[in-house]
């Protein structure tokens, strides 16, 4: 019986489509990414997320664009230039296709998602340098669940849950396509907590990624990201474990939200 | 014998210092500095005990130096500016002119 209730909860907490009441076209947040050992904290990356609006014949779709940008300081050492982007329904945010240009190193990778949710197929393609600088295809049919999202829908999609209905330790699992192989992503409500921000103090929704079956996102609660609990559900601070010290990402400012904050 | 333990762990912490220093991970040489410099000390107050002399304990010395004023300049001078974006955002541009054409031929349910 009790196992029924909240079951009940469960559902009338997370109810998969649910309407875009977050994210707005235009908005703008910049991240400062930076490494962090036993408090010495050194700054590598600027790491932006912005929203803008695409026409095409037929219908309007939103484009979620997220770059990574590596500091001057680290651009003799190890030059990161990461584009991703993810062209989504903007009322359901359902993505329907998504690319990933990422520059790392002098290592260059593209994959695009070509998504047909009727059939529930990936379109894949891979495109990687050769060394003699000519390109290499790699066409692939990927089968995914309905839910399925890419990294970038994924990340917006969770800002749009109702977190103020769900109570602390709900969790929910999420479906993720990355280099053509679906993971099993796992959200956790922690609670409310009040932190200081670049925005000012700030109470927040604390919540912990999981990844299943897998080592990469390990340990229990050790990823953690900080949404602020108001209407906009900006993340504002996020936290991620790696093998000596931590990841961290700082929000330095936000523009064009949805809601006066 | 405990001399000699701290020659080389100074050295060791030393040489980091000043490879931690070098690269844009210099905030984290303060670490090893420390390190270097405590077992340069304790060497000296060994040394003076036995009245034997080191010269290694220079080099200790002067790599420490090298490293720190490395790391203070660095920190005094570095600047969180991004690097030229020249290349991603013609790639940028580029994506989006090739995911319009893609997008064109992609039937778009307004249910789901």
């Amino acid at each position: 019986m009790k196992y029924y209730a909240l079951l009940v909860v469960f559902l009338i907490t997370f109810n998969g489509k649910s309407q875009n009441k977050t994210i707005a076209v235009g908005e703008k947040l910049v991240f400062s990414a930076s490494y962090n050992m036993s408090g010495l904290l050194t700054d590598i990356a600027q790491v932006k997320m912005e929203t803008s609006e695409v026409k095409t014949s037929k219908s309007t779709l939103m484009r979620l664009k997220c770059t990574a940008t590596t500091y001057k300081k680290w651009d003799n050492f190890f030059k990161i230039r990461d584009l991703y982007e993810s062209y989504v329904n903007p009322k359901t945010l359902t993505p329907y296709l998504y690319k990933r240009d990422i520059s790392e190193g002098g290592y260059e990778k593209f994959m695009q998602y070509k998504y047909n949710h009727k059939a529930k197929l990936v379109k894949s393609l891979k495109r990687k340098k050769r060394k003699d600088g000519t390109n290499w295809d790699e066409n692939k049919n990927v089968t995914i669940k309905a839910s399925t999202k890419d990294i970038v829908s994924l990340l917006y999609y969770i800002r749009n849950l109702d977190i103020h209905k769900a109570s602390p330790g709900d969790e929910q699992n999420f479906n993720l396509l990355f280099d053509n192989k679906e993971y099993v992503i796992t959200l956790k409500y922690i609670g409310k907590e009040t932190i200081s921000t670049a925005l000012g103090s700030k109470e927040c929704y604390k919540l912990a990624l999981g990844l299943k079956g897998s080592n990469v996102l390990r340990g229990n609660n050790a990823n953690l990201i900080w949404l602020t609990a108001d209407s906009n559900k900006i993340p504002v601070y996020a936290k991620f474990k790696i093998p000596v010290g931590n990841g961290e990402l700082k929000i330095q400012s936000a523009t064009g939200l949805k809601h006066e904050s | 014998m405990l001399k000699k333990i701290f020659i080389i762990i100074g050295f060791i912490a030393a040489i980091l210092a000043v490879v931690l220093a070098v690269t844009p991970l210099s905030n984290l040489a303060i670490a090893p500095i420390i390190v270097a410099f405590v077992c340069g000390l304790l060497v000296v107050f060994i040394s003076k005990k036995e009245q034997s002399k080191t010269k290694t304990i220079q080099y200790i010395f002067l790599m420490v130096v090298i490293a720190l004023s490395l790391t203070i300049y660095k920190s005094i001078f570095s600047t969180s500016e991004i690097g030229d974006t020249e290349q991603l955002e013609q790639r940028d541009e580029e994506n989006l002119e090739d995911s319009k054409d893609i997008l064109e031929d992609i039937e778009i349910d307004e249910d789901l």
